[in-house]
């Protein structure tokens, strides 16, 4: 079973991705899909069995990858609580993706290819997660990384999007090298890199040193740092999150698959999968903490002013992202991995939502030129809506009501709040998540204000003329040409917008299921009282972490204070974007130099582009140009070049095509080397 | 174990190709020239069960025939190989011979042939069945360079290739009998025993003249000058067997005969393959550069390829002969994919040989483009395609057996035939288009998207090809 | 006694053989060729191999050597020309050839042979058995594979010989019995009755 799980995506790919051009585009959509369907149908099997039944957590081998020395690599696919929960997101959401997609890019011509890289992306992503040594789970790391390249780039004829691809490759390459020398670190510590051998070899190696670049380290500490390095590349955390808005270049069910609820979430399976040595490193733990904590604030403060509606989810989904890290941080790991499962739900809703919402615009991204599609597109604006809801974490406190989001998002926060006893970096934590709550439903409100209310702006020209003082030159550079490939032929928004097809509408309608009832329904077995029969011991908590118990001990006001700034943002929103518009204007007016800050998103891209990108091209271009070309050319292959033509003719030179030519080499060949005995035989 | 039994256990192969050769045989002269098609189709049956036979066969070590024959996992593991080239080079024979009018069915009978003596040969456990093998093999494959005996340049092909196969038969039977003279004994282990202490000098000669006589078989410089221009001259499908089959024997012979029968002269014979390896890398690298025939080009590729698998000889240990049938393996598919390519350079019904015509081919062909290319990419050793591999275990050999001096030579030598590898690729991809190939028959195509199939997967899944080699190389020790 | 047939033989043998390369004359160098032969069976005769001897000699000289001599004398090969360029490779040829012999030199000089050599090499001789019965006893059991295997051989020397030199020509005239006994006079002759002073 769980073999064709993970296998039969890659069925799909390599039909879809060989024979795609002969069988057709609808071939391709119905093999993709359909296999997708098994495979999301097989992994709630396994999800009832192995996570919520009685079954026992597996691994079996497949076949032995390779074998060196002391290094040996299996294929094998571990099956247990955590990797039925990922495998449950992975299938489920990719599944709807592929039936959505089959509405959202119906006029694209190369849809065969499409469904391929969709479906080659979930199968590094189910190899991923059912990894049973880090080495497997790099490959499916690199695999993600590849597919996400693919498709960021998949309109490769618009350079914003080539840029934003290689930019996503590029950062993770520095996240990636951490984590290749994090698994380097780790076979080094314990010889070995399965999983059962190195859990079982790390509370042995708790506390030892390594000496490198003249300093002591903890070992351990180390080791993890370098993993997370890896993780955070991958989910797009604090310094390493410049690709991910950038990443919205891509079609939008990309967005929603890979960008929201299943790949950027990687790091997050990463740290849980590899708890047993996270616990026995505190520092990390700390560290891994305060990144998290940092990027929720500091996305969300950026989503605040974002007018492209993408762009505000995906930096919501960088500020989500920050949420499960922070859980992780302070221990607990369940609750971070319980708001990676209802925030794929939600999130993906929200991005396939948008999608809707575009489409129906005809491929207008700009919030500003939206407006008052509530009765346009009604069902799309309820789903939104749930979204939101869910997204906010809309629920009664101190009863079991709620959406998905309330139970898992003040999870954390309550978490926070309770690790601060022992650790102060959890009440910074605590203090950032709990602000982060309110710019989180300010910014969403904000955008469903923007896309559904308010008077609606058929014409662009006038959207953009009476915007036109805070058109900086950056984020209009992105309100432009997105999506744009798809629709030279029917123009920018000169139709009504209109209700997306069934096949769109169908999987939101799956998603705002999971949205509302995720949360109360899996709260109990994911961090309640069904604790350990529900994980059966694949998450990893040390003796003196109780985390768990901390958190219901905590006073009162810490659990309705995320549901107090929830509504004081909606207040907000509300004010600013229905009571009063135009307050908007007048608050950007008022700190330009903030807005600029803000929307500019910190001034990280510029920052990097001083400090890395443009030095490297300088340096590039002098090796390039002075050490390459003048040096090496000039001494190297052109002297060698030159030798090895001389080399070439001596030899050609030699066969002359006369047999006792020939016949005499061979005897002078035997009298050279006999004489070479001869000769050493005397000495 | 009664004779019987042991016949059945481990001569099996043999047995089903030498019955099977001679029904062929009948069948031919029974139906004369119309006989072709059907003894080929029996020829590639009949390899294809020896195939089966040593899969499926015991996995035991014996000794037969009053140790003149051996089985064991090396050979096993080097007969696979030898009939697999056999087979495909049959499989592919076909459309070419027939549409040169040279449909004789003797063709597949003589690969058959030959391929009884590969077996026989890499099993070969004392010097006659040493000699017996490589006859077998050799004058089957005289006949076939010159098959095409109305075209003056396979003719000659086939004598060049008679003469001086016969000089170096000469020099390993006087080599053979210096090491009789020397020790009374025809046996490998004989010998073995019989040299104690310093060798004397009769002895080296008879270790010079026999590895010159092998060195011939495998193309190693200095005895490779024949290779170019039977290459050129012989029909493809020869020349495909030429470069593969053969190939295998030989330098599966040349490692059993060092490890079985001078164990105790390692630093002797160790200097000459050094000695064969650099000269054979080298001329390999060299000496391509220029030419325009894709055939020649293949030439002095497989010279310099079967430099590379003798520098894993010269490791002289358990890892570099595990190195040295990993070498043959991937060497195998590469060359088989490549002949898969050049066989199907046929314009307007006519063969070609020349790489310009290879021209713009991702263009007309952009699929045969793209595994032309990456074969041409793995001959060069490119990573991750299997080629790197290939070299990687014989250099890890070489220099864990602290040989710095042959790897780097071996590096170098890499980097200077990427050169004339990669000038395929440039031209396949980045000239003006030559006129268009003819649509070839499925067996090329299958066996080029085969063979392309397994070098870019290896590395996903190299166990198979690793273990089998390592237990190989584990049997000679 | 033995000795000094062995040192005869031996000497012409060796003059012989290099009589073949060396005369001009290529009749005369087969002729050289079955002289050696006739010397190679006259050591096996003292090495107590008679069966060897009678096949070398009837083989070999009855047979081969007549063949080759059938072919030199038809073929009338320019030797000649063959030999230009003779003179000019001389000095290295000789060099190279020099230094072999030299070494080989070394080699008879130094010989040695490992101990318990002669005794393995020795063929342990039967009363009773003569060479030919003794022959026969060891090459269908001991020597099966070896036996076997030069028969493939042949069997291959004997496809190569008929593939590369066996031609069936369309349109050569051969004489088929069955067809002229099966030649009737009405199917052969046709008669015209041509009108006198027309012409045909």
């Amino acid at each position: 079973m769980i073999q064709a799980i993970v296998f039969l995506p890659l069925i799909g790919f390599l039909i879809a991705g060989l024979f795609g051009r002969r069988i057709g585009a609808r071939a391709s959509e119905l093999v993709t899909t359909t296999l997708l369907f098994i495979a999301a149908g097989f992994s709630w099997i396994v999800f009832f069995d192995v996570a919520l039944g009685h079954g026992h957590a597996s691994a079996p081998v497949l076949a032995n990858w390779f074998t060196s020395g002391k290094l040996s690599v299996d294929w094998a696919l571990r099956v247990d609580s955590l990797t039925a929960v990922m495998l449950v997101v992975v299938n489920t959401v990719s599944a709807l993706v592929h039936f959505y997609s089959i509405g959202y890019m119906h006029e694209d011509p190369s849809r065969p290819r499409f469904f391929a890289y969709l479906s080659l992306f979930t199968f590094a992503m189910l190899s991923l997660v059912t990894a049973d040594n880090l080495v497997q789970m790099f490959f499916g790391w690199e695999g993600v990384g590849l597919a996400s390249y693919l498709l960021i780039g998949f309109w490769y004829q618009k350079p914003s999007a080539n840029a934003a691809a290689i930019k996503a490759f590029v950062v993770n390459r520095v996240g990636d090298f951490g984590f290749a020398l994090g698994i380097f670190l780790v076979f080094q510590l314990t010889q070995s890199l399965s999983f059962e051998q190195v859990f079982a070899a790390v509370p042995g190696i708790a506390g030892h040193k390594i000496h490198v670049f003249g300093a002591d380290f903890d070992a351990l500490t180390l080791a993890t740092f370098l993993l997370f390095i890896g993780a955070m590349g991958k989910s797009a955390q604090f310094l390493l999150h410049t690709w991910l808005p950038d990443a919205m270049e891509g079609p939008t069910p990309v967005s929603a698959l890979i960008h929201a609820a299943t790949m950027v979430t990687a790091g997050v399976f990463m740290v849980a999968r590899l708890s047993p040595i996270f616990e026995y490193a505190p520092d990390t733990l700390a560290f891994v903490t305060l990144i998290g904590a940092i990027t929720a604030f500091f996305a969300a403060t950026i989503g605040l002013v974002q007018n492209d509606i993408k762009r505000v989810i995906a930096y919501s989904t960088c500020s989500q992202l920050g949420y499960m890290f922070v859980a992780e941080g302070v221990g607990a790991y369940s609750l971070g991995v319980f708001h990676l499962f209802t925030h794929a739900f939600f999130k993906a809703l929200l991005f396939l939502g948008a999608g809707s919402v575009i489409h129906a615009m005809h491929h207008e991204q700009d919030m500003r030129n939206m407006g008052g599609l509530w009765n346009k597109i009604p069902f799309t604006f309820a789903m939104m809506t749930i979204g939101t809801l869910a997204l906010t974490g809309v629920g009664i406190p101190g009863t079991e009501l709620g959406f998905a989001g309330f139970f898992s998002k003040d999870a954390i926060i309550e978490a926070a709040f309770a690790a601060g006893e022992h650790r102060s970096v959890a009440y910074l934590a605590f203090i950032s998540t709990v602000v982060a709550a309110g710019l989180t439903s300010f910014y969403s409100w904000r955008l469903v204000f923007m896309t559904f209310f308010g008077k609606a702006k058929e014409s662009h020209a006038d959207a953009r003329a009476a915007h036109g003082h805070d058109d900086h030159t950056h984020a209009d550079a992105h309100a432009h040409g997105h999506d744009d490939h798809a629709h030279d032929d029917h123009g920018h928004g000169h139709h009504a917008p209109h209700e997306s097809p069934i096949v769109m509408l169908i999987p939101l309608a799956v998603l705002a299921v999971g949205a509302v009832a995720a949360g109360a329904v899996f709260m109990g077995d994911f961090a309640g009282h069904g604790y350990d029969e529900f994980w059966k011991g694949a998450l990893y908590t040390g003796h003196d972490n109780h985390i768990l118990h901390a958190m219901h001990e905590i006073p009162h006001w810490v659990s309705y204070a995320a549901t107090v700034m929830m509504i004081l943002g909606f207040l907000g929103a509300f004010f600013v974007y229905q009571l009063a518009p135009g307050t908007a204007q007048k608050i950007a007016h008022a700190f330009p130099r903030l807005y600029r800050f803000l929307l500019n998103k910190w001034y990280f891209d510029e920052l990097y582009d001083a400090i890395f990108v443009r030095p490297a091209f300088a340096l590039g271009r002098l090796l390039w140009k002075g050490g390459d070309g003048r040096i090496i050319d000039g001494l190297g292959p052109d002297g060698i070049a030159a030798r090895v033509v001389d080399g070439a003719r001596l030899a050609v030179k030699l066969q002359t095509g006369y047999v006792y030519h020939y016949a005499f080499a061979m005897l002078i060949g035997v009298a050279a080397v006999v004489t070479w005995f001869v000769a050493g035989g005397l000495r | 174990m009664s004779f019987s039994t042991a016949l059945a256990h481990h001569f099996l192969p043999e047995t089903i190709l030498a019955l099977g050769v001679l029904a062929l045989i009948l069948i031919g002269a029974w139906r004369g020239t119309r006989a072709f098609g059907l003894v080929n189709e029996l020829a590639a049956g009949l390899l294809g069960l020896a195939i089966l036979a040593l899969f499926f066969g015991q996995t035991s070590e014996a000794s037969l025939f009053e140790g003149a024959f051996v089985d064991d996992a090396f050979a096993r593991f080097v007969k696979v190989l030898t009939l697999v080239g056999s087979l495909v080079t049959v499989l592919m024979s076909r459309d070419y011979l027939q549409r040169a009018k040279l449909g004789n069915f003797e063709f597949p009978v003589l690969v058959v042939l030959s391929t009884i003596g590969m077996l026989l040969l890499v099993s070969a456990d004392n010097l006659i069945a040493l000699y017996l093998g490589i006859e077998l093999m050799s004058l089957a494959l005289y006949v076939a360079a010159a098959f095409d005996r109305d075209d003056a340049r396979a003719s000659e092909a086939g004598l060049k290739y008679f003469v001086l196969g016969a000089l170096s038969s000469g020099m390993l039977l006087y080599g053979a009998s210096l090491l009789y003279g020397f020790s009374g004994t025809i046996s490998f282990d004989g010998i073995a025993k019989a040299i104690t202490g310093a060798p004397p000098l009769g002895v080296i000669f008879g270790l010079v003249f026999v590895l010159a006589g092998l060195a011939f078989k495998m193309s190693a410089a200095p005895f490779h000058m024949w290779t170019p221009d039977v290459y050129e001259g012989a029909p493809t499908p020869v020349t495909a067997f030429f470069a593969s089959a053969p190939k295998m024997a030989a330098v599966a012979i040349t490692t059993r005969i060092v490890f079985t029968a001078f164990p105790g002269i390692v630093g002797q014979w160790q200097q000459i393959v050094i000695f064969l390896a650099i000269a054979s890398m080298l001329l390999g690298s060299f000496a391509a550069i220029g030419q325009t025939s894709i055939k020649r080009l293949m030439a002095y590729s497989s010279i310099g390829h079967m430099g590379f698998a003798l520098v894993g000889l010269a490791a002289g240990n358990e890892a570099g002969v595990r190195g040295v049938a990993i070498y043959l393996a991937i060497y195998l598919v590469m060359t088989l994919g490549a002949f898969a390519a050049i066989l199907q350079m046929r314009v307007e019904g006519r063969p070609v040989e020349k790489i310009s015509d290879l021209s713009g081919l991702s263009r007309n062909n952009g699929t045969a483009a793209f595994f032309l290319a990456m074969l041409m990419f793995s001959l060069a050793g490119v990573p991750p395609l299997a080629g790197f591999f290939a070299k990687y275990y014989v250099l890890l050999a070489a220099v864990d057996a602290g040989l710095y001096p042959l790897a780097i030579i071996g590096v170098l030598a890499s980097a200077i035939s990427a050169f004339y590898y990669l000038r395929v690729v440039k031209v396949i991809y980045f000239d003006e288009p030559a006129p268009a190939f003819d649509q070839s028959p499925l067996s090329l195509r299958a066996v080029l998207a085969v063979s392309t199939v397994f070098l870019l997967g290896f590395w996903l899944y190299p166990a198979p090809v690793v273990e089998a080699a390592t237990a190989a190389a584990k049997s000679l020790f | 006694m033995a000795v000094a047939f062995f040192y005869l033989f031996s000497a012409v043998l060796i003059a012989s053989a290099f009589a073949v390369i060396v005369s001009r004359n290529p009749v005369h160098s087969v002729l050289y060729l079955i002289l050696a032969f006739v010397n190679g069976a006259g050591l096996f005769l003292l090495a107590g191999a008679e069966f060897l001897a009678m096949i070398l000699v009837v083989v070999y000289v009855g047979a081969v050597a007549v063949l080759f001599l059938f072919v030199v004398m038809m073929l009338d090969v320019d030797f000649a020309e063959l030999r230009q360029g003779f003179s000019k490779h001389l000095p290295v040829g000789a060099a190279v050839g020099a230094v072999v012999l030299g070494e080989l030199g070394l080699v008879a000089l130094g010989w040695q042979s490992a101990p318990g050599a002669k005794e393995a090499a020795a063929a342990p001789i039967v009363a009773g058995v003569s060479n030919t019965a003794a022959l026969g006893q060891v090459l269908y059991t001991k020597y099966f594979l070896f036996f076997q295997a030069s028969a493939l051989v042949l069997l291959t020397a004997m496809i190569g010989a008929i593939v590369l030199t066996l031609h069936h020509r369309p349109g050569v005239k051969r004489q088929k019995i069955e067809e002229q006994n099966a030649r009737t006079r009405d199917n052969v002759i046709e008669i015209k009755k041509v009108p006198s002073r027309a012409g045909v």
